[in-house]
Order: C-alpha cells, then sequence, then structure tokens
C-alpha cells in the first residue's frame, strides 16, 4: 500500500525534492532556533522524510517519529523558502504514516479525544461543561498554584482559566453591540463557530457576530456544523480530518452565504485547504475547492467589505502578534494589522518576531511544555519591552497560551482577539 | 579506558552527543548536497570551554572532527569526509557585547550574520559582508569559509571585519589571535585563520568591525537583451572610477526562478539579463553616480534603468537576488554551484562560453553572481538520481573551471575549497605552493584531526 507521504510525493514530487537544502528555513524555524539541532529544521525534518520516502529510514523510525512529533506545524519555513516546497502538507502526510505505522508518540487519550469527543458536537458539549463550570470556580486558581496535583493537570487549568475571562455560556443570546439602527441586511455570511472556540470562547464568537451584523451582514450559524478537523490532521488522524470535512461541506452547502467566515486562524487555515485534503475524493473534491474558495478570516472579510469601526474612541496602547495559522499558512498577513490601525484611539506598537510562533500550536503546549514555554518566555521576554496595555491575537489557542504567559509573567497586559477591541468601539 | 562517546557524555550531558545514525542523518550534508558523508557523532557544546575539553578528548583518541554552523556552506566544507564528529555551534549564539563608541561587537560563533545587522541597525550601524544566505549563515562559519556577499565589492569580505579571535586549536588550547585594534602585534595569526575552511582551529568568539550605516543608498535596476552587453556595461561601471557597493547579474533561468518564488520583486521576465547596481556613501555623490550608472547602462544597450523608489522597493530586489539560489530549487531537484573569479574584463569572453559548455553537455544552467568583482556562480540545475547525469554535470564543472583558470581566475570567490574543489586545486597551484600550505596547516594540526580532507588535496596518504 502507499504511503501517505508517497502519494504526497507523487502529487508533489517536485516539491519535496524542491528542497535542494539552501537552509535559509532553519534561521525562521522556533524549534531550531531553541535546540540547535539540523533534526529540529525544516530542512533536516524534509530530509528525514525524504529518507523515510526513498527507504533509507524505516516509518517506525523513532528518529523520524521523534523529529517530527517536535514540529510545531507553525509553517514559517513556507513563508522564506525560495523554492516553494510545501512543508505544511508534506508534514500532514508523513504524520499519517506515522500513525498508521503506530510509531506516533502520542498519548492514546488524546487520540481517543478527538477521533471520539471532538467529532460530536453534543459530545464535545458535554466535555466542555465540567471546564466551564470549573472555570467560574475560585479555587481552581489555587488548585492550579498548588502542587498536588500533577504538573500536566496544572497546566491543563492554566489554560482553562486562561480562556475567557468575559462570563458567557455557549447558546447565550445576549448580544454586545446592539442591533445596527439600519436594519439593513445587505449580505449573507456564514460563520464557522468552531468547535473550541465554541465551548470556551463564546463570548469571542458573540463579539464576531455582532460585528458581521454592524456591517450590515445577515449571520448564519449552520447548525449542522462540526470540528474542522484541524487538530485532527496535525495530529495524523487524517481520515477523521476527511470525515469531518466531509460533513462541513454539506453543512455549508445548505447556505447561501457569499462567505464562511473564521475567527479563529487554525480553523481558518484547515478550512481553506478543504480542497487539498479531499483532492482524491471523486465525490467531493470539487465541492471541497467550491466551499475553500468561500473561506475568509475575519478581518480580511471585513475589509474587503469595507471596515466601520464604532465611534468610541478607546485611548489604549496595543501590539499585535501574528497566528502562525494567519501569517504562514493563510498569508494573511496586513489585514488584521491593517484593521487594528483603523480602530479610533489607538496607538499601535510593533512586537518583535510577531511573526514568531508563541509555542501554543494547537495542542503542542500540552504535549511538549518544556519547548512551549521557551517559546512563551522569549515571546513574554518581547512582549514587556512594547509597554503595550493590550495584546491582540486572533486564534484560540495563542489567546489561552499567550494570557497564561502574560499572567505568569505578572504583567498587566490583556490579551484579547483583535475583534473584541472593535466591537467595544461600538458602545 | 573510556570510550571517547561516553568522555564526550561525561562534558556534555548525555542530550547534546547524538550518535544514533538515524539522527545522524541529516547532518551528512550541508548546503551541497552532492557530497554525503556520515558522521560518527554530532556534539553541542555552549561555551569555549566546553569546545577546548571535548577538543582535547577527541585529539587524544584521534578522532577527526569539524565545526558546523548552519550548514549552509557551498563547498561542502561542513562535511565529516572521514567520518568524525561535528561540533554543532549553532547553540552558541550569544551576543556577548556591542560597542558603538569603538564601532565593535563580540559575538559568538553560532550568531546568525543578519541577526547582527538587525541588533544595531536602530543604531545607525551595520555588519558589512552579507553572503546571500545571511538570514541563516553563522558568523563562525563566515569566518572559516571568508564569506563574501554583494556588498563586498566595495566593503571587502569577512576577513576585512574580523578583528580578534578565541580559538580552540586542534590540540585543545584556548589562544587569543588579533585583538582589537586594527593592526594585529606580533604574526599576523588572525589572517592566517580566517578563510583557513575549519582546518586550523574552532573559533569561539569573534569581534567585529561595525560600519555606520551610509547617508544615502539608492538601488538600480537595469535590464538587457544579451548577458554580453550587461557585461561590458559592468565593466564600464567599474572603469568609470564608480564603485558601487553592489553590483549583481542575474541571467534570465535565474529571474524566472526568483518571479516564480515567495521573493518575486517584480524583475523584468524577458530580459536576457539584469544588473542590480547599488551605490551609496554622501547624498551628493550618490546623486551624481546614479546618474552616470544610469548614463553608462543606456550606452551598453540598457532596455530600462529604474531606480527603487523606496526601502521596501530596495528590499524587495535584495530579497530576490538573495532567494535566487533556493528558487533555483524550482527548475531541478539538485543545484550545482559554482564559485570562480575571473577578471572582471573577460566577463563578455567567458560569460557566452560557460553557457556554451552546459550545452554541449545537455544541461541546464543559471547565472546570478558578483558581477563587479568578476565573481561567477554558473548554477547547474540536475537530478542526482541519474548517476548518469551526474557525471555530466561534474565534467561540465570541470570545463567551467579550466575555462576560468585559463583567463587568470581563481577557483573561488567567497564559497571555500572545501570538499568539492580540492580536485582543481592542481590546476592553479604547484606541487611546492601546495607543500608550503601543507606545511603550515601541519603546524596548526599536526595530526591531521581538524576538519581533515578539506582544502588540500590528498597524496601519498598525507595532506599534500
Amino acid at each position: 500500500m502507499r504511503t501517505a507521504l508517497g502519494r504526497a510525493l507523487d502529487r508533489e514530487a517536485e516539491k519535496l525534492l524542491a528542497c535542494i537544502h539552501c537552509g535559509l528555513c532553519v534561521s525562521a524555524c522556533p524549534t531550531y532556533l531553541q535546540l540547535g539541532d539540523e533534526n529540529d529544521s525544516p530542512r533536516g525534518r524534509l530530509y528525514l522524510m525524504r529518507a523515510a520516502a526513498e527507504g533509507r529510514l524505516p516509518m517506525t523510525s523513532r528518529a523520524l517519529a521523534h523529529h517530527i512529533d517536535l514540529c510545531l506545524g507553525c509553517r514559517a519555513c513556507e513563508t522564506v523558502c525560495p523554492s516553494g516546497v510545501r512543508y505544511g502538507r508534506l508534514l500532514e502526510a508523513v504524520r499519517a504514516d506515522l500513525s498508521r505505522a503506530g510509531a506516533t508518540p502520542g498519548l492514546w487519550s488524546v487520540r481517543f479525544l478527538l477521533n471520539h469527543i471532538f467529532t460530536s458536537p453534543t459530545r464535545l458539549h458535554w466535555f466542555f461543561a465540567p471546564a466551564r463550570w470549573l472555570r467560574r470556580r475560585a479555587f481552581v486558581r489555587r488548585w492550579a498554584k498548588g502542587k498536588f496535583l500533577p504538573a500536566r493537570a496544572r497546566l491543563a487549568l492554566e489554560l482553562l482559566l486562561a480562556t475567557t475571562p468575559e462570563e458567557m455560556s455557549p447558546g447565550d443570546e445576549r448580544r454586545i453591540i446592539p442591533l445596527a439602527a439600519s436594519g439593513r441586511r445587505a449580505r449573507r455570511v456564514a460563520f464557522f463557530a468552531g468547535c473550541v472556540a465554541r465551548e470556551l470562547f463564546a463570548h469571542t464568537n458573540r463579539a464576531t457576530m455582532d460585528v458581521l451584523a454592524a456591517h450590515d451582514c445577515e449571520v448564519e450559524d449552520p447548525p449542522d456544523q462540526v470540528c474542522c478537523g484541524a487538530l485532527h490532521a496535525h495530529a495524523g488522524e487524517i481520515e477523521t480530518a476527511r470525515a469531518l470535512a466531509r460533513r462541513n461541506i454539506r453543512a455549508f452547502e445548505r447556505s447561501a452565504a457569499e462567505a464562511i467566515v473564521v475567527n479563529v486562524a487554525g480553523c481558518g487555515a484547515m478550512l481553506k485547504e478543504y480542497g487539498e485534503l479531499l483532492a482524491d475524493d471523486a465525490e467531493y473534491a470539487e465541492r471541497a475547492r467550491a466551499f475553500a474558495a468561500r473561506v475568509r478570516d475575519v478581518s480580511e472579510y471585513l475589509l474587503e467589505i469595507g471596515l466601520r469601526p464604532g465611534p468610541r474612541p478607546l485611548n489604549l496602547t496595543v501590539t499585535y502578534d501574528a497566528p502562525c495559522h494567519l501569517y504562514h499558512a493563510q498569508r494573511v498577513r496586513t489585514a488584521p494589522l491593517e484593521m487594528i490601525r483603523r480602530l479610533p484611539g489607538l496607538t499601535v506598537v510593533p512586537l518583535t518576531e510577531a511573526e514568531m510562533c508563541c509555542g501554543s500550536a494547537g495542542i503542542y503546549n500540552l504535549r511538549h511544555p518544556g519547548l512551549a514555554d521557551q517559546l512563551l518566555e522569549r515571546k513574554i521576554a518581547h512582549l514587556r519591552r512594547t509597554g503595550a496595555d493590550v495584546l491582540l491575537t486572533g486564534n484560540a489557542g495563542c489567546l489561552m497560551h499567550l494570557r497564561r504567559g502574560v499572567q505568569r509573567a505578572g504583567l498587566s497586559m490583556r490579551v484579547l482577539h483583535p475583534i473584541e477591541l472593535l466591537a467595544l468601539t461600538y458602545a | 579506558m573510556m570510550s571517547w562517546i561516553a568522555e564526550l557524555k561525561a562534558i556534555l550531558g548525555d542530550e547534546d552527543v547524538i550518535a544514533d545514525p538515524e539522527r545522524l542523518l541529516a547532518y551528512e550534508c550541508d548546503g551541497l548536497s552532492l557530497h554525503k558523508h556520515l558522521p560518527s557523532a554530532v556534539i553541542f557544546p555552549e561555551s569555549a570551554e566546553e569546545v577546548a575539553r571535548a577538543v582535547k578528548v577527541l585529539a587524544r583518541h584521534r578522532v577527526p572532527f569539524l565545526a558546523r554552523g548552519a550548514g549552509t556552506g557551498l563547498s561542502g566544507g561542513a562535511v565529516a569526509v572521514q567520518g568524525g564528529v561535528i561540533f554543532e555551534l549553532a547553540r552558541m549564539n550569544r551576543i556577548l557585547a556591542i560597542d558603538y563608541e569603538n564601532q565593535l561587537a563580540v559575538v559568538e560563533p553560532g550568531v546568525i550574520n543578519l541577526a547582527l545587522t538587525r541588533a544595531v541597525a536602530e543604531a545607525g550601524y551595520f555588519y558589512a559582508p552579507d553572503p546571500s544566505s545571511q538570514m541563516a549563515c553563522t558568523l563562525g562559519g563566515n569566518v572559516a569559509e571568508n564569506a563574501g556577499g554583494p556588498h563586498c565589492l566595495k566593503y571587502g569580505m569577512t576577513g576585512h571585519h574580523v578583528l580578534g579571535l578565541e580559538v580552540v586549536l586542534p590540540d585543545g588550547t584556548i589562544v587569543m589571535l588579533g585583538g582589537h585594534g586594527a593592526d594585529a602585534v606580533g604574526y599576523d595569526l588572525l589572517g592566517l585563520f580566517i578563510g583557513s575552511e575549519g582546518t586550523f582551529g574552532i573559533a569561539t568568539k569573534i569581534t567585529v568591525r561595525l560600519m555606520r550605516q551610509p547617508q544615502a543608498v539608492k538601488t538600480l535596476l537595469a535590464d538587457f537583451l544579451s548577458v554580453e552587453d550587461a557585461s561590458r556595461a559592468v565593466s564600464a561601471i567599474i572603469a568609470a572610477g564608480i564603485l558601487p557597493s553592489a553590483l549583481e547579474m542575474m541571467d534570465r533561468a535565474t529571474i524566472e526562478a526568483v518571479e516564480a518564488s515567495v521573493y518575486a520583486a517584480g524583475l523584468p521576465t524577458d530580459a536576457a539579463a539584469v544588473l542590480i547596481i547599488e551605490v551609496d556613501g554622501l547624498e551628493a555623490s550618490v546623486v551624481y553616480e546614479v546618474e552616470r550608472v544610469v548614463e553608462i547602462c543606456r550606452a551598453h544597450g540598457a532596455r530600462q534603468v529604474v531606480v527603487a523608489r523606496d526601502e521596501a522597493e530596495r528590499a524587495r530586489l535584495w530579497a530576490g537576488r538573495k532567494g535566487a539560489f533556493g528558487a533555483l530549487g524550482r527548475i531541478s531537484p539538485d543545484l550545482m554551484v559554482q564559485d570562480a573569479v575571473i577578471p572582471r574584463s573577460k566577463l563578455p569572453e567567458v560569460l557566452p562560453e560557460i553557457y556554451r559548455i552546459a550545452a554541449r553537455y545537455g544541461l541546464r544552467m543559471a547565472n546570478v553572481f558578483h558581477a563587479g568583482d568578476g565573481n561567477l556562480h554558473p548554477n547547474i540545475c540536475f537530478d542526482g538520481r541519474d548517476p548518469e547525469e551526474v557525471e555530466r554535470v561534474k565534467a561540465a564543472c570541470r570545463e567551467i573551471m579550466e575555462l576560468c583558470v585559463r583567463v587568470g581566475g581563481a577557483l573561488t570567490g567567497e564559497h571555500g575549497i572545501g570538499l568539492d574543489k580540492i580536485a582543481y586545486m592542481p590546476l592553479v597551484f604547484t606541487e611546492d605552493d601546495l607543500e608550503a600550505m601543507a606545511r603550515v596547516r601541519a603546524v596548526f594540526d599536526p595530526e591531521g584531526l581538524c576538519n581533515p580532507g578539506k582544502v588540500l588535496p590528498v597524496r601519498r596518504c598525507r595532506a599534500f
């Protein structure tokens, strides 16, 4: 049987071979900068992949599994690769092969969650119910600081506490922005709510829908939508990712909306790549491409239709950290900053290494807490020098990870999704 | 007696000594993937003391070793040709001191070239040598290869910008070469060490000169309908007494590859060649020189000469130029780059001949190079999986090299001899010349353990 890497290579032959080993990518790679090991650089990982594809390394190679596992999947290497290597696709392919070969060092519990909980909105809702209850309890803060829980559980609690400071439950119909006076509904958009975002970032989602409404959009929330499958694809559970993609395609095909708007960078990147994910599926390939063509990050979409922030000046100094899956994967590089710059009363200060991964990377921070924290500390050091009141970033995982970092460092900085700041200008 | 691996682990810790063959694979080649040799181990020292202690262990066990930075070198210099231990210095990446008053900085060898310029840019300074791989390559590697770059035309090579070095000699002693001043007291061992391609020892601390940013910079793009016209313009610019800070040529194949990449710079894809010409200095002189360069290019058949309007446009041109080598990866799976220097005046005659050689061997060629110094970089695009094609590549390279030597050229402008060009050494040096070099090398490394198999051809079981 052909391996996923083999198939990706057949299609992308010139794209893996396109790596001529120039090495311009190594200094863009967060894990290489931190570890200094060629094996932890994009060029080195491609070298291992090529060796596996050519039979010089077995798929069960521990070195291959280890170094592929340590990759953040931030795709900063794609931004600098002069040769145009599609690193992200090859990474997904090799992870699928490793998973099939049983060589992925992942936890069985993670795999169970991905394949049996994240695939069902109902189960996911009940899974997160205790989490939502917990995050409102004062003792959780003590537990997170205490010593009696294992380190990983404390980390999970810290991240949970960093989800959203504004209390809001999924399904809460309260509006943040009063309905725009005009009540015009010139455009129809479908909102992609996400899975973790729906459960833990209800406030951000509400803000996004309200901001769209304030831009004269009729906002739909297609009822059958599910998780985008990004976590699955990144963990090598490629078939589950494909199954989720098919469900989302069906759910959004029923909508005549001109755009599918998403506020989480990681989901957006996955949705925009459905065409490639289902390229070999005769029934879905074309539909997937059509779906992907409608997907827009919320910042991208608002600029496209003409951003109209509210009148209230915010009088804040803010800085922006680019989520990797927005900047490197979706190549949406200027829209969020452009949006922020046009909000009333803001001073925007630059952040050094704003395009470098913060260490969150999906569930990377739970799986590799040591390295994730090193990257977080690097980010916090740069943040400290900005003197900003607010740090903006448009990805659920980064929001949690960075908030946790800011809290631990004792900074008084708030960490928000740009759309939440935009929402404040209407109040 | 403990094995040398165990001794290294005792010094560096288990984590920082790799000996698992699967994890060594990625270290079998550097930026020039044609030459592959598996090292016996890779180690990650973090201080001069660790480097020295590890070197002592290896010297005692007679195990060969070499230093490696980012592995972007293009002569096979960081390849363990006889097996042995690679010192991966990427973690020694601290900028130790910046002294603007005396215009110098002290860095560890793993500091990335561009990181130094970025660190001093706000204060109005820069580090001049700028190899095309500057966003990744390390200053330690730059010292070993005496690296160049586009701006070396005016500012000189790495050797002109290194004031002092702390070096671990091949027997493990730590010595200082040079200092902070412009002239070394005593023997100029610094000059000897720079460009020794890692065969005289491992630099662990580097003192470099910082330059003030020029008051004005202008970058021009001139496009030509023939490579010969572009070459003549190059000679004419220099003959007119103008010293551009950079004068680069890219041919059509290169332009096409760059324009298809993330570094697309808006270069005209229908031109046979473009020149990127940069002049800098005082505002008044720059204005004058730009006018003169435009005139000269036009007189030599330039279709169009445009001046970059702002810093963003300038940066785009340079990103295109510096990403060119990697962009050529779009054309074929493998790339062989040569690095010969010829007298500038010979460009119009030699360039077409180089294309003819490639055509004769049925190979695709792209040229992107430092025209102002006559430093050629013919790139041959090939597929390393085809052994017959590899042979043709090697034969064509040799012919190109012979041609360059015949017109009075040199074997390397900036990439070093390394492993790749050893066979060409007898083309330019007599046996006596090589013997003299071998004797110097033996002074530093009598046991022949420090990056063996590089620079000098081996004969009769010893370095020549």
